[in-house]
């Protein structure tokens, strides 16, 4: 196994095995992929900041078996960041918090492409800082039809006052998220409010949205995933990459450019790559920063 | 007296086999409270709900799953795990031995002292052995389907087995994130002479269980129907760091 | 924040007094499981039922018994049992210092470390460096979680470490274990120090595995060869709308949208 020791932030790091390849249809090595990381830390951090890391690892690449992990391994550094959660069965739990730019590097060393987080942070677990819509296109349905959810969506709630942001899961769906930020919120309140959402979608548009999860139920519609408003859950990070074919990730679209690419009607555009995620991270800066600092209210509760 | 024999077997290496029984060397009883409804003092009994369903439960319609992704699981047969448990044996097999001081204490789990079985094969002289060379015996050994990891120790003509922590488990003192903080010899000196004058011989004995004693008598209060004074838990201030060598020195002569 | 409390307070020596928290020093190693429901694949919570109401108790109206007959509790409250011995909950007192080579390691339980909270790191240093450079610990008497722990306080790599010791009244005497006068044989004891001289090295924990967690895990991997892993369905109801007047709300921001476009 080929080591290398390097210095991050004044933090020593045995990386290792760099030139394997992790996407092999694309020759993408663990190197682009820490390098990758390196370059996006400025614009992801804050959004990992205090919550409970997921890891989901392909030591062999992408198109071999993965390890899924909520426990913080223990051979970790002595430098990472912990928090302990208590499980339901009372059961406590050690936990990675990736709070600095040290711990991301050890994490994507670990081949964990994919970072999740859950929508509350670890020292306020019942408490979501968002309000999340998980739009998910069934068999026949395509990324398309997801916008055009998303984008009725957004005019919905935003006539009841509140603003959301969106990115693109990365794999064939939208993310919506409205940012809450309010002390007191509870997953309750969200996971109520992103269900009456979803049921009035479906009630006018039932031939293009299901808010059920049943399979046979989202053939050819978009199902609105409102359930990921639970505390056990976790959303893949804005920024992270997806474990599929070609390295992908998680990127935040603004709304204009959303309508753009749906009145183009080209699903390939919608796919951000490692590359250019770098490339329009730098050019535009954070363009969910907001989802972190806005503080809204939902009415009607 | 110890507790009765929990296990029987034999400590093992090279040409020695040392035939023994294990005793429990701690037994601890504590009063037992249970969970009460507060409204009518009704015992609670416990029940697993479904989350999907809300319904309770029996045993029988339980299932043990590993989580291999967000709420995926692998369905585990008990029978299979039961296949996953270490062999049964009798040999407490030693791997090696290490100098006992070499032993960081926080590995240390539970002790049991060990009774030579039936003859007197070997335990007198492997008592004299880890005695004289100061060492312990890193050994394994299955005992009701569970594998231990131990130490073979010797202390006062018994041979004690004590089962130890994985490495893994302990967690590392670099993953507190103390800090470097310069402290003065002047300061060090001080605190020295202060514990110094504080230093007593360890005597246990010193030490009841006042607490067990307290409870049981405010559980008979209250069974009499007396009122208890509810008191408030003492809190007390820290010491500010620029007044520490004070604080020391003021130590200092209050116990000289 | 590096690790999270199971306990804050102060531990104090003298008239000097450390504002701490306490950690667990060790975290279980076995391969854990959740229950499930064996027909919906649902995860189970533990919830605490009423017989004679029928109905489940949330936390708040829980309070601890204690038996005294048959279907007769003495209720007690968590302040009643803070107030056992209140001047214990928020403070390890250290009383006196020990050597820690005269403590019998049949007296530890359970390990946790302090770690200084804000203001406390310079008195914890000098605390962790005297009791390291002397080897003494300090016992104290402390109450977590309504039971009344002697424990030791002692310098590991630097940190204070806390271990629970058991009571005298609980270690049990190994007077009926010792040996009944054998003859130890020179001849055998010659040998068995050549095998054992043979066999000495150093201890290096990191060597042992668990062998039964091994097992498990290469079972695990064995069957997500084999098997799908099984879905849990969406724990809120899908049935059900919401509440009547976000419902109208949404309804009446749809007939807009759709006046709109």
């Amino acid at each position: 196994m080929n080591r290398q020791v390097v210095e991050i932030a004044g933090r020593r790091l045995s990386l290792a095995n760099l030139d394997k390849v992790l996407y092999p249809a694309f020759g993408v090595t663990k190197a682009h992929i820490l390098d990758y990381y390196r370059r996006i830390a400025e614009v992801m951090l804050p959004h990992l900041k205090d919550r409970a890391l997921t890891l989901k690892r392909y030591p062999d690449g992408v198109d071999r078996e993965f390890f899924f992990e909520k426990r913080c391994p223990s051979h970790r550094p002595a430098w990472t960041e912990t928090a302990e959660l208590l499980q339901d069965d009372g059961e406590p739990m050690t936990v990675c918090l990736v709070n600095d730019l040290a711990t991301l590097i050890w994490v994507a060393n670990l081949a964990s492409l994919e970072l999740h987080v859950p929508l509350a942070r670890a020292a306020s677990t019942e408490t979501p800082d968002a309000m999340v819509f998980d739009l998910d296109p069934g068999e026949g349905a395509d990324i398309l039809a997801c916008a055009r959810v998303a984008l009725v969506l957004r005019e919905i709630i935003s006539r009841l006052g509140l603003v959301s942001f969106v990115k693109t899961s990365g794999q064939k769906g939208l993310h919506i998220y409205v940012p809450l930020n309010l002390p007191g919120t509870t997953f309750e309140a969200t996971s109520t409010f992103s269900k009456a959402v979803a049921v009035t979608l479906q009630k006018n548009y039932p031939d293009l949205v299901t808010a059920k999860m049943a399979k046979e139920q989202r053939t050819g519609r978009v199902f609105i995933n409102w359930s990921q408003n639970d505390a056990a859950k976790t959303m893949v990070c804005v920024y992270s990459l997806r474990a599929r074919e070609k390295p992908v990730v998680s990127f935040p679209l603004s709304w204009e450019e959303l309508e753009n690419l749906a009145g183009k009607g080209d699903r390939e555009r919608f796919q951000v790559g490692h590359e250019e995620a770098v490339r329009r991270a730098e050019k535009e800066g954070d363009l969910f920063r907001e989802v972190l600092t806005k503080r809204q209210r939902l009415p009607h509760l | 007296m110890a507790g009765g024999t929990i296990w029987k077997g034999a400590i093992h290496f090279g040409e020695t086999s040392v035939p023994v029984k294990l005793h429990a060397a701690v037994k601890e009883e504590r009063i037992q409270f249970h969970l009460l409804h507060r409204s009518d003092r009704v015992r609670l009994h416990q029940l697993m709900i479904c989350a999907y369903e809300k319904k309770p439960v029996p045993v029988e319609a339980q299932t043990r799953g590993f989580e291999v992704e967000e709420g995926k699981y692998l369905i585990v047969d008990p029978e299979e795990l039961e296949q996953t448990a270490p062999e049964g044996s009798r040999a407490i097999e030693v791997h090696e031995f290490v100098p006992a001081a070499e032993i960081d204490p926080i590995f240390l789990e539970r002790v049991y002292y060990l009774e030579p079985d039936t003859v007197l094969a070997g335990y007198g002289e492997l008592v004299e052995l880890l005695e004289e060379m100061a060492i312990a015996g890193i050994c394994t050994w299955t005992m009701r389907k569970r594998s231990y990891l131990g130490a073979l120790r010797a202390r006062g003509g018994i041979i004690r087995l004590t089962t130890l922590r994985y490495a893994d488990e302990v967690v590392a003192v670099s993953s507190l994130g103390l800090k470097e903080i310069p402290v003065s010899e002047k300061e060090l000196k001080i605190g020295r002479d202060l514990i110094g004058q504080l230093t007593a011989p360890f005597q246990p004995e010193k030490f009841v269980n006042e607490h067990q004693r307290k409870l049981q008598e405010l559980i008979e209060k209250k069974a009499r129907g007396e009122k208890i004074a509810v008191l408030r838990p003492k809190y007390v201030q820290p010491t500010a760091s620029d007044q520490l060598l004070q604080a020391l020195e003021a130590s200092l002569k209050k116990v000289a | 924040m590096a690790a999270q409390g199971i306990w804050s307070g102060t531990i104090s020596f003298s008239l000097v007094a450390i504002p701490v928290q306490l950690v667990r020093a060790v975290t279980p190693g076995r391969v854990s499981f959740r229950l499930l429901h064996s027909t919906d694949y649902s995860p189970l919570a533990r919830r605490m039922l009423c017989p004679k109401e029928d109905a489940m108790i949330p936390p708040e109206e829980i309070i601890r018994g204690y038996e005294i007959g048959p279907d007769h509790y003495i209720p007690v409250t968590d302040e009643e049992l803070e107030s056992v011995t209140p001047e214990r909950s928020r403070t390890i007192e250290i009383v006196e210092f020990i050597d820690m080579e005269e403590v019998d390691p049949v007296y530890f339980d359970r390990p946790y470390y302090l770690v200084p909270t804000k203001g406390g790191e310079k008195a914890y240093r000098l605390l962790a460096e005297v009791l390291h450079r002397t080897n003494r610990a300090g016992l104290a008497r402390f109450v977590l979680a309504e039971r009344e722990y002697l424990v030791a306080v002692a310098s590991r790599e630097g940190a204070l470490a806390l271990t629970t010791l058991h009571y005298s009244e609980d270690v049990l005497p190994d007077r009926d274990v010792v040996p009944k006068e054998g003859k130890v044989a020179a001849e055998e004891k010659r040998r068995m120090k050549g095998d054992i001289e043979k066999m000495t090295t150093e201890f290096a924990p990191d060597k042992y595995a668990d062998a039964r967690r091994v097992g498990i895990l290469e079972l695990l991997k064995r069957k997500a060869k084999e098997q799908a892993p099984v879905e849990a369905p969406a724990v809120a109801a899908e049935e059900g709308e919401g509440p009547p007047d976000l419902m109208a709300a949404l309804e009446a921001a749809m007939r807009d949208v759709k006046k709109d476009r």
